[in-house]
C-alpha cells in the first residue's frame, strides 16, 4: 500500500499500521461502493432490465423527446447567462476595491444555501398570476411561472454561484499585474480582457461551466414547483422521470436517468481530466 | 470615514461588470428573496406563527433538521475517512474512488432519489437484504438519512482534501520524536488541525441536506408526521394555491439556512484567528 | 551519550543516498554534519533520530545496538528545519507536548509539567511567550522554541537540521551563540546539519565534511581547515 519499501519491521513515523490502514480504507470503498457506485450501476440496470430496444424506444417517445429538448433548451439559456455573470462578477470582485465586498461574495453564495424548493417558492410569489408583476405579465401574455422564463429563472437561480466561485480564487492568485503591463503597452479594456485575462482564466471557467450545466440539467427541486409540470411542455428531463416513475413506468424513467448519468459521468470525466492537466490554473479548494 | 466607496483604479470595465454583477444578482436572486420576504410581511408576523406552530409542520422542520444533522455527522467521519485514505494511501482504484466523490454534485437528484429507491425498497438488491433482518431502509427514516447522506457526501472530503495534503510531514515526525505514539499524534496534532475544513464541510453539507428535495421524496415515504420533510409541505401548501402558509413555512427554512451561514462564516474566522497564516 | 556509526549506509528505490559510513561522536560533543545538498548528512540525521531506517549497518548508543529503536522510544530531541510546531497549540502546549503523550504511569504531574516548561522558557530566554501561538512569533522565536520543546523530553542528544536555514543574517549570528550556549549547560551530544562552511566551523567542536553520501574528513576546524584531506573538501571550505 505503501509506494516505499521498507525493511522488514520499520513503520515510519508518519504512516499508521497496515491493519489500521486496510480498515480505513475498506470503510470508504464499502461506503462508496454502496452509496455511489451501487445506486449508478442500478440506474442502467432497471433501465435495460427490459433489453435496449425497450428503452431506447421509451426514449423514442415524444414526451421523453420533449423533455430533452427542454432540458437541453433550459440549459442553453441558463448557463452562458450564468458564465457571462461569473465573469463579470469576478472581474468586477478582483480587480476593484470597494466597501462591502464580502457582504457581495456572501449574496452571491447565499443560492448555496437557500434550498431549491423556497427558490423555486421566490419566483412563484414575484412571477406567480397572482401577484402583481406576474398579473401583468400574463395579461401581456407572457407568463412566467409554469413556462420556460420560470424554468430558467428557477435554474439560474440555484446554479448562480457556480462560475463565480471557481473564477474568483483563481483570478485573486493571479492578480492584476498581468493587466496593468498589458494596459500600460497601450491594450485596449476588451484588448486585455480577451488576450490576458481569459487565457489565464479558461481552465477555471470551463471547470465552473461544467459544474454549472451538470446542476442545471438536474435540478428538480426549484424546477418542481415553476413548472406546473405540463407534460410535452414545461416538464423538464427530472422532472419527466418523477412522472414515469409515479406511473410505475420504471424502465422509462430509469432510460431517462441513465441519459442524465451519462452526462455526469462525462462530467466527472472532464472535471478529472482537467484536474490532471491543469491543476495549477484551478482553485486550490473545491466547494459547492 | 474618509474612505471612499470605490477605490479609482486603472482597471478598465468598472461600470460595465459592475453593472452585470449587481443587476443579474437582483434579479436573479435578490428581488425573489424579497417577494418571499414581503409576502410574510402582507402575511402578519402572528398568522405565519399560526401556520408554523402546528403539529405537522413542526414534525417537518424537526425531522428535516435532526436527520441532516446525523447525515452531515456521519459524513464528516466518512468525509476525514476518505480525504485522508485518499491523499496519503496508494491502492488500486484510488483515482476512481477520488472521482466518485463528485458525483452526487453531478447526478441528478431525481435520479439519484429513484436508484436509491430502487435498491434499498423492500424488493430490491439491499432492501431485501435488510429486510430479512427485519430492517426497512426506504419509505422509512432510515431512507431519508440515506438519502440525505448521498448529497452532502462530497462536501467534508473536498473541504479537508487540501488540508491533508497541506499538513507537514516534519509536524508528525516532531511530535513521534518527542515520544508520542501515532494514536496520540492523530488526537492531538492531525485531527485538531483538520477540525477548521471538517467542520466547514460539515456545516455545508448540513445546509446542504436541510433543503434537500428531490432525492428525498422518492425515498422518503412521505407519511406525515413520520417520513414528511419541510420542503415536501412546501410544495403541497402550493399545490393546495395555499401561498400564504406555503411562504411562512419558506421563511422559516430560510432562517434556518442563514442562521447556517452565519454559523460556516464564524468557524471561518475562528480558525483563522487560532491558526493564522503560518 | 557516546554514538558509534556502523557502516550505515541506506538506499532510496535504486539511488544511493549513503554508501557505508562509520563515524564514532564522542559524548557531549558538538558535531556538524557539513556539506551541499544531497551529499546525505540530513539522512544521516534522520537515520540518528529514527526517522529513517538503514539499509545497512548498526547505530550504537553508549555502546548499545540501538538500530531498531523506534523513534519514539530514541528520546533524540529533534529541530526540524522548518521547526514542525504545532499551530494550533499555545507555546506552552508545544513545550509540554512531550510530556503530556507520555502514557499516564510515566507522566509528570500537571504542576510539575508546568514547572518545567516555565524553566525552558527561561534557558532559551523568552519567558513571557507560553500563551502565544506559533504563528505570532519571529522565525528566531521560533527556533527557540522547538529547541525548548525538544528539551523537554529530556533527550539522550540533540539532533538539529539547519537549524538556522530559515533566519537572516542577524538572527543568525544571535542565535548560534544561543546554541553554544544550551549546548554547554546541558551537556548533551549535539549533532546538527549545514551546509555554510562558516556555520559549521565556527560554532562545531567537530566537522564531519560529506560529499555524495560519503564522509570526506572528520577533524577539529582548524585541522580540516589546516589540512583538507580531499580537493572537494579544499574546494568546499574556501567558497
Amino acid at each position: 500500500m505503501s509506494d516505499i519499501t521498507h525493511p522488514a519491521g520499520f513503520r515510519p513515523a508518519t504512516t499508521e499500521h497496515p491493519l489500521t490502514r486496510w480498515l480505513l480504507v475498506g470503510f470508504a470503498v464499502l461506503a462508496m461502493g454502496l452509496l455511489v457506485f451501487a445506486p449508478l450501476v442500478a440506474v442502467f440496470a432497471e433501465a435495460l432490465r427490459d433489453g435496449v430496444t425497450a428503452a431506447l424506444a421509451s426514449l423514442g417517445n415524444p414526451d421523453a423527446q420533449a423533455a430533452i429538448r427542454l432540458t437541453l433548451a433550459i440549459a442553453a439559456i441558463a448557463v452562458p447567462l450564468n458564465a457571462a455573470f461569473g465573469i463579470a462578477a469576478a472581474w468586477f470582485i478582483t480587480k476593484f476595491d470597494f466597501r462591502g465586498k464580502a457582504v457581495l461574495i456572501t449574496l452571491i453564495d447565499l443560492p448555496f444555501s437557500v434550498s431549491p424548493v423556497v427558490a423555486g417558492l421566490c419566483i412563484v410569489l414575484m412571477f406567480g398570476a397572482n401577484s402583481a408583476l406576474g398579473g401583468w405579465l400574463v395579461a401581456q401574455g407572457y407568463p412566467v411561472v409554469f413556462a420556460l422564463p420560470g424554468i430558467v429563472l428557477a435554474t439560474m437561480f440555484v446554479t448562480f454561484p457556480f462560475v463565480a466561485r471557481e473564477l474568483i480564487p483563481v483570478m485573486v492568485e493571479q492578480g492584476r499585474a498581468e493587466e496593468e503591463a498589458a494596459l500600460t503597452l497601450g491594450a485596449s479594456g476588451w484588448r486585455t480582457f480577451w488576450t490576458v485575462t481569459l487565457p489565464n482564466i479558461r481552465w477555471a471557467l470551463l471547470y465552473g461551466v461544467l459544474l454549472c450545466n451538470a446542476r442545471a440539467m438536474g435540478e428538480f427541486g426549484a424546477v418542481a414547483v415553476v413548472s406546473g409540470k405540463i407534460r410535452g411542455q414545461t416538464a423538464t428531463m427530472p422532472i419527466t422521470i418523477e412522472m414515469l416513475y409515479n406511473e410505475y413506468l420504471s424502465v422509462a424513467a430509469f432510460s431517462l436517468a441513465a441519459v442524465l448519468s451519462v452526462l455526469a459521468l462525462v462530467t466527472l470525466l472532464f472535471k478529472t481530466v482537467l484536474e490532471l492537466r491543469h491543476a495549477d490554473q484551478l482553485a486550490a479548494t473545491h466547494r459547492h | 470615514m474618509g474612505r471612499p466607496l470605490i477605490h479609482r483604479s486603472p482597471m478598465p470595465g468598472l461600470g460595465l461588470s459592475m453593472g452585470i454583477t449587481l443587476t443579474m444578482l437582483c434579479l436573479v436572486v435578490l428581488l425573489p428573496i424579497g417577494a418571499l420576504l414581503t409576502k410574510g410581511a402582507t402575511f402578519g408576523f402572528a398568522n405565519m406563527w399560526d401556520v408554523v406552530n402546528r403539529e405537522r409542520v413542526w414534525a417537518a422542520l424537526f425531522l428535516s433538521f435532526r436527520l441532516s444533522l446525523f447525515a452531515a455527522g456521519f459524513n464528516l467521519v466518512l468525509g476525514v475517512v476518505l480525504a485522508w485514505v485518499l491523499v496519503r494511501y496508494r491502492f488500486p482504484g484510488r483515482r476512481l474512488l477520488d472521482a466518485a466523490v463528485d458525483l452526487p454534485f453531478a447526478l441528478p437528484t431525481a435520479v439519484a432519489g429513484i436508484a436509491l429507491t430502487a435498491l434499498y425498497a423492500p424488493n430490491g438488491a439491499f432492501g431485501s437484504l435488510a429486510a430479512t433482518i427485519g430492517w426497512q431502509i426506504a419509505y422509512t427514516q432510515w431512507g431519508i438519512f440515506l438519502a440525505l447522506v448521498f448529497v452532502g457526501l462530497p462536501f467534508v472530503t473536498r473541504t479537508v482534501q487540501p488540508v491533508v495534503e497541506e499538513i507537514e510531514r516534519e509536524v508528525e515526525e516532531a511530535s513521534a520524536t518527542l515520544g508520542a505514539s501515532r494514536g496520540h499524534t492523530i488526537r492531538r496534532v492531525i485531527l485538531p488541525m483538520l477540525a477548521p475544513a471538517a467542520m466547514t464541510g460539515f456545516a455545508l453539507s448540513l445546509a446542504r441536506a436541510v433543503g434537500e428535495y428531490g432525492s428525498v421524496i422518492f425515498i422518503a415515504g412521505n407519511i406525515p408526521l413520520i417520513t414528511e420533510i419541510a420542503p415536501l409541505l412546501i410544495v403541497i401548501r402550493l399545490e393546495e394555491f395555499d401561498y400564504d402558509a406555503a411562504a411562512a413555512i419558506g421563511i422559516a427554512m430560510l432562517l434556518v439556512s442563514f442562521a447556517m451561514l452565519l454559523l460556516i462564516n464564524l468557524i471561518q474566522v475562528w480558525s483563522r484567528r487560532r491558526i493564522g497564516h503560518v | 551519550m557516546h554514538i558509534e556509526i556502523d557502516g550505515i549506509s541506506k538506499h532510496f528505490a535504486s539511488t544511493a543516498a549513503l554508501h557505508p559510513v562509520s563515524l564514532s561522536i564522542p559524548s557531549g560533543a558538538l558535531v556538524a554534519l557539513l556539506g551541499p545538498s544531497g551529499s546525505g548528512k540530513t539522512t544521516l540525521l534522520r537515520i540518528l533520530g529514527g526517522l529513517e531506517f538503514p539499509t545497512a549497518g548498526r547505530v550504537l548508543f553508549d555502546g548499545q545496538d540501538a538500530t531498531g529503536l523506534s523513534v519514539q522510544d530514541r528520546r533524540a530531541g529533534v529541530v526540524f528545519q522548518s521547526y514542525a510546531l504545532f499551530r494550533h497549540m499555545t507555546v506552552f502546549n508545544n513545550i509540554a507536548y512531550g510530556l503530556n503523550a507520555r502514557p499516564r504511569a510515566t507522566r509528570p504531574a500537571k504542576a510539575e509539567i508546568a514547572r518545567r516548561v516555565t524553566k525552558l522558557l527561561d534557558l532559551i530566554q523568552l519567558p513571557d511567550i507560553g500563551a502565544r501561538y506559533p504563528s505570532q512569533l519571529s522565525g528566531g522565536q521560533r527556533q527557540r522554541v522547538a529547541l525548548a520543546r525538544a528539551l523537554a523530553i529530556e533527550p539522550r542528544m540533540l539532533l538539529l537540521d539547519e537549524p538556522f536555514g530559515a533566519l537572516d543574517a542577524m538572527v543568525r549570528k544571535e542565535l548560534r551563540q544561543g546554541l553554544r550556549d544550551i549546548h554547554d549547560e546541558t551537556g548533551l551530544t549535539t549533532v546538527f546539519v549545514t551546509h555554510d562552511q562558516e556555520e559549521a566551523m565556527e560554532l562545531a567542536d567537530l566537522v564531519v565534511v560529506m560529499s555524495m553520501g560519503r564522509i570526506e574528513q572528520v577533524g577539529r576546524p582548524a585541522d580540516i581547515r589546516a589540512r583538507p584531506a580531499t580537493s572537494f573538501v579544499r574546494d568546499f571550505i574556501t567558497a
